[in-house]
């Protein structure tokens, strides 16, 4: 534990795991190209994205349930030194996902770009991936500290909540994305919510027990 | 006479096994029928229950202008959920011992003569198969462009002969849980089911491939026979068939009895009527790199030939 816990220190490695899955698309496109993904390459770098930025939003969800119910655990304090490098990693996966969407529904032919946006927003799948997607933007511009300080602390934690809304419609997004309901979704998001269930608990209790000092 | 030299992908007779044996002797007999000889015969039978009957393009269903999609890609990127919702899991997993030959296909309902068919005997029977170049387009607005090889569906039908109260037309797909996994899981209600209008299925385009650029159908798109209905959406196009049932009630689709509002009967391809999640206006080109997207043509570019059958219905009702 000890061990894990010190590379979870480390800015160096977290930018490593940040980085890796996005760099896995190049092994079945280049590397050993798998014909099921050369079909067609940009419907996996679709699927891959949004799949990476759901699994990022949901473990940085998941810091700081983790530190308030296993406080003395190190790897969670490790972890929760690096909450806005990792949702941060999670808007750009999110990013790089709507890019793909765009060329992909557009090929390199801008005659098609009313339709894309006509799509967007009468689809309602569509439609919650831009909001989430618009969260994360927001929050994403208000991750440096001069955000911060320009906000105040209060009014950007408020504002830092919305990410758990961008949870919520992202695993509407991509239980809607497939025709029959994705597991996936279930094993992303299931451990989130009983994390954030355990956490509102356990706040409760210390709350009733120890009352605030005035 | 079109005489084939053997291919790559083609076993020495010494590999075929001897229940295949069987099924060989009676394709010889239907190629010396036609006046291929055994030198021509030669050593090219295959693997693949259809194995061995010569295919030669019929002009009159090509278009120049289309591009056939790479054989790789046809073979790798499938929907066929019986072997897992992955595109590229009917690749591995249909071939995994789901064994597609020999194959029956019992034909009954509504007909004179019900009848139970071996699909080699089948082939002799509708007198040998043809490669059509069609459109392909699934309803998730991706496309290819298939050389298909096998035979009108009309003809099928013929050897059974539909009765005058005979409507529609309603095909099963295999039922094995032991071999698909798909099935074992029940990700679908299975068997798969599929139906058409019998005007629509004695259509001259409705075809039933058992070929796909010359080479036995492989399992992973439907060995060794499935429909194809080049205006309808992919999912119409039912694999593997191993029951035609004639009938005088529309019969209902695996996909439209799952989620009627985004599956409809018809499934005719239209860019005007989209999908509840997405637009059909367009579609992605298998194949065809960043660029690859083009728009979506009404009933798939099949407009001239099919048209009529839908004379003053409205296809916004009856998707
Ligand atoms: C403007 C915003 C967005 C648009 C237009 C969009 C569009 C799409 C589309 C078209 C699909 C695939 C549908 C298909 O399979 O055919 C999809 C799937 C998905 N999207 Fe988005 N998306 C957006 C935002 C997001 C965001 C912000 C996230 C996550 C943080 C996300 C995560 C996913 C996931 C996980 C899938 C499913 C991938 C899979 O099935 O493997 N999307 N999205």
């Amino acid at each position: 534990m000890l061990f894990l816990e010190k590379i979870l220190r480390s800015k160096a490695a977290v930018w490593t795991l940040l980085v890796l899955p996005g760099l896995w698309p190049l092994w079945p496109i280049f590397v050993r190209p798998d014909p099921s993904v050369t079909a067609d390459a940009l419907k996996y770098l679709l699927h891959h994205f949004g799949f990476v930025a759901c699994v990022v939003l949901a473990v940085v969800l998941a810091f700081t349930p983790l530190r308030v119910l296993w406080p003395k655990w190190g790897v969670a304090q490790a972890v929760n030194r690096h909450r806005r490098l990792v949702g941060v990693a999670a808007f750009v996966y999110a990013a790089l996902h709507v890019t793909t969407h765009f060329v992909y529904e557009g090929g390199l032919d801008v005659s098609f770009i009313p339709d894309i946006f006509r799509a967007v927003v009468s689809k309602p799948f569509q439609l919650t991936g831009l909001i989430a997607f618009t969260i994360l933007l927001l929050l994403a511009v208000t991750s440096p500290n001069a955000a911060i300080k320009w906000l105040g602390g209060k009014r950007w934690k408020n504002l830092h909540r919305l990410a758990y809304v961008a949870a919520g419609l992202v695993a509407y997004h991509q239980a809607a994305a497939r025709k029959i309901f994705p597991l996936q979704v279930l094993w992303i998001f299931v451990p989130l919510a009983l994390l954030e269930i355990a956490r509102v608990w356990k706040q409760r209790q210390v709350g009733r027990v120890v009352p605030k000092a005035s | 006479m079109h005489i084939r030299t053997p291919k790559d992908w083609e076993l020495p007779e010494s590999a075929v096994t001897s229940e295949s044996l069987y099924h060989l002797s009676k394709r010889r007999d239907f190629l010396k029928a036609l006046g291929i000889t055994a030198v021509a015969l030669g050593a090219r039978q295959a693997m693949g229950a259809t194995a061995g009957f010569p295919t030669k393009l019929n002009p009159a269903f090509h278009d120049a202008a289309l591009k056939p999609t790479a054989y790789d890609a046809i073979t790798s990127y499938n929907n066929f959920y019986e072997f897992g919702t992955g595109k590229d899991e009917p690749r591995e997993l249909a071939n995994r011992g789901w064994k597609t030959d020999p194959w029956t296909v019992e034909i009954s309902g509504l007909v004179d003569t019900p009848i139970k068919i071996e699909v080699n005997d089948m082939i002799g029977k509708v007198g040998g198969i043809e490669q059509r170049v069609y459109r392909f387009r699934c309803v998730e607005a991706w496309s290819m462009v298939i050389p298909w090889d096998g035979f009108q569906l009309s003809k099928l039908l013929a050897l059974a002969g539909p009765k005058a109260d005979a409507k529609f037309v309603k095909f099963y797909t295999f039922n094995d849980p032991k071999s698909a996994p798909g099935q074992r899981e029940g990700n679908l209600e299975y068997p798969y089911v599929e139906g058409l209008r019998l005007d629509e299925a004695m259509h001259e385009l409705s075809f039933i491939a058992t070929g796909i650029y010359g080479k036995p159908i492989p399992n992973q798109n439907g060995a060794p026979l499935r429909l194809v209905v080049p205006w309808k959406y992919g999912f119409k196009n039912i694999k593997s068939i191993v029951k035609i049932e004639l009938t005088a009630k529309q019969p209902r689709g695996t996909w439209e009895a799952m989620q009627a509002r985004e599956y409809g009967f018809y499934a005719n391809v239209n860019p005007t009527v989209d999908h509840p999640r997405w637009s059909q206006a367009s579609e992605r080109v298998i194949g065809g790199g960043l660029g690859g997207r083009q728009r979506t043509l009404m009933f798939n570019g099949y407009d001239k030939q099919v048209a009529s059958l839908y004379a003053g219905m409205d296809l916004k009702k009856f998707y």
